[in-house]
């Protein structure tokens, strides 16, 4: 029962970009359903980790097992038809597509095993077009609207293409504190009526604590803490590392 | 919507029959003019599926032109006939496409454009020196259809009309489809395509072979229509070049980009090399220069601006 609960299991996992260890010997699991918030300074190795567990590099080492496969010698492409997929830091639109042409690529494309022709597809682009609350930009060009807009339509996106895992590399960056709010509320919304597991990567830190399950902690490409929220708040390590004494404090003196 | 789709139809239709009597009111000179025309917006519509929508520009599709001119002229010479030997030019010109392809289409921008210029170079190369089977750098001959020139003229104009109808129709069809969407989608962002579920690799191969097994067939009509062919003057360069001007001017990434610039590029040509007999080709650069400076859409593009700005006007008066 225990072992069914987990979907995603990294092990070991090391990314060298010639003598620098970007992620070096990184474990964690991701348990079905779950918000997994993976925190870190920059350069901590969040973003290399989602590029090579979606793919995008190859791995020096190690493995990463999705639903019982080992998926870490796939390409992006057989991955994502795996059900397991992942938003952009900097967000990718399709240029020259409008909002509904951009979700419809997910739609069509995206997790194997589904109903893709070209009618069924549209209707589920239009839901969740609906879902994310874009319906009144469904028309425009992308090049025509706003960044929190296009984060909405990027998420669309990939929801469209039906993913069990979902990596969310910054979403919030770039949106003002009220865009977070709303951002994070439509995230766990979605979570709970897609059945979603998906694995947080943040730099807003209010962000990660309020909407995570479990948080796992990189420094210098090696995971340095796992545990709750509050655990990971009051561990000195991660204090040292990264947040900061006068956060920690606030932390504690709130809880 | 439907009505409006309905009236395009329509249009579609009465301009393909204007076409086919067209021969019986112009000259036989205007005849074998339009025929080029033809066959040049196939090649062109081959370059806008690789180029305008999927964001490869083939500089060498000059090639599959050679491949399919010369697999006609030496599979006729071994006397087959032209309907036989054609699904054979076709299906060499798709083999020499995903060859190239596979490990050529790795390459992006302008790295594509310049290996698929040497591949050309190369297949020419092969052409002009294997002369015992292609008659090497002096060319060769095809076999002549046993009627009178008009006949044969008229029957190469309806045979090229034939292919830029079913050509244009395909490229719409599979622009419309899934595998349209995964070869847009390349286009405007590779890497978030891939990421997507879109097999990159698969796309753009089929998408080259798709452009191969046209331009192919172009080239098996004109072999027959010329019935004398030489390697430099199929497998020239200057095929591509011309088809991507075409192309840029009649507008990049639309269906009828291709025919409109094929259309106006040709008759440009022919005014400006009636008029300025030593200097046409620069006239000619020139006036090109001048279209895609103001209208660097394309034709196709500037019509739709122009119409996009007017409905905006439209509806603010409207709202006021």
């Amino acid at each position: 029962m225990e072992e069914n609960n987990i979907i995603l299991t990294i092990k070991s996992l090391s990314k060298y970009f010639g003598a620098l260890k970007a992620v070096d010997e990184v474990s964690f699991e991701v348990k079905r359903g779950e918000i997994l918030g993976l925190i870190g300074p920059n350069g901590a190795g969040k973003t290399t980790i989602t590029n090579v567990v979606t793919g995008t590099y190859p791995k020096t080492s190690g493995s990463i097992i999705f639903e019982d496969t080992d998926i870490s010698n796939l390409k992006p492409y057989q991955i994502a038809r795996k059900g397991l997929t992942r938003t952009f830091q900097v967000v990718k639109p399709l240029i020259g597509m409008t909002v509904e042409e951009n979700v419809l690529v997910g739609s069509l494309y995206g997790r194997d095993k589904r109903n893709t022709d070209m009618k069924n597809a549209s209707k589920r682009a239009r839901e969740i077009i609906k879902l994310v609350g874009l319906e009144s930009k469904k028309d425009s060009l992308v090049s025509d609207i706003t960044l929190p807009d296009l984060k909405k339509m990027e998420f669309a996106r990939v929801l469209a293409m039906e993913p069990e895992v979902l990596f969310l590399d910054e979403v919030m960056a770039g949106l003002n504190p009220a865009e977070v709010e709303e951002a994070s509320i439509l995230v766990k919304r979605v979570r709970r009526e897609k059945e979603l597991t998906i694995v947080y990567i943040e730099h807003i830190m209010k962000a990660v604590m309020g909407i995570s399950d479990r948080i796992v902690v990189l420094h210098h490409g090696r995971k340095i803490v796992e545990g709750t929220p509050q655990e990971v708040v009051n561990n000195s390590a991660v204090i040292e590392a990264y947040l900061g004494k006068r956060y920690a404090r606030e932390v504690n003196n709130e809880g | 919507m439907l009505n409006h789709k309905k009236v395009n139809i329509f249009l579609l239709i009465i301009g393909i029959i204007i076409f086919i009597f067209l021969p019986h009111f112009v000259s036989g000179y205007w005849v074998r003019v339009i025929t080029t025309i033809f066959m040049y917006a196939v090649i062109s519509q081959g370059i806008n599926l690789m180029s305008g929508y999927m964001g490869y520009l083939p500089f060498g599709n000059a090639m599959f032109f050679g491949v399919g001119a010369y697999i006609t002229a030496i599979g006729m010479s071994k006397g087959l006939s032209f309907l036989a030997v054609l699904p054979l030019a076709a299906l060499t010109a798709i083999l020499v496409s995903i060859l190239f392809g596979l490990p050529v289409l790795r390459l992006r921008g302008h790295y594509f454009a310049i290996a698929t210029i040497g591949m050309s170079g190369a297949l020419l190369s092969v052409v002009q020196n294997a002369t015992e089977i292609t008659g090497g750098a002096m060319g060769t001959t095809l076999p002549i259809i046993d009627k009178s020139p008009e006949v044969t003229y008229n029957y190469f104009y309806l045979a090229m009309l034939a292919l830029m109808v079913i050509t244009t129709l395909t490229i719409y069809l599979i622009i419309k489809s899934k595998f349209g969407f995964g070869i847009r989608s390349i286009k405007a962002n590779e890497e978030a395509a891939n990421s997507m579920g879109i097999n990159t690799t698969y796309h753009k191969v089929i998408a080259w072979a798709i452009s191969a097994l046209f331009t192919s067939i172009a080239g098996a009509l004109y072999a027959y229509w010329m019935s004398f062919i030489g390697p430099d003057e199929v497998f020239d360069i200057m095929i591509a070049v011309n088809t991507i001007v075409i192309m840029l001017i009649g507008g990049a990434g639309s269906i009828l980009g291709p025919i409109i610039g094929a259309f106006v590029i040709s008759l440009l040509s022919e005014v400006v090399w009636s008029t300025f007999l030593e200097y046409h080709l620069a006239v000619l650069g020139i006036t090109i220069i001048i279209i895609v400076f103001f209208v660097p859409k394309g034709i196709t593009g500037a019509i739709a601006d122009f119409v996009k700005k007017r409905e905006l006007r439209l509806r603010k008066k409207v709202s006021v």
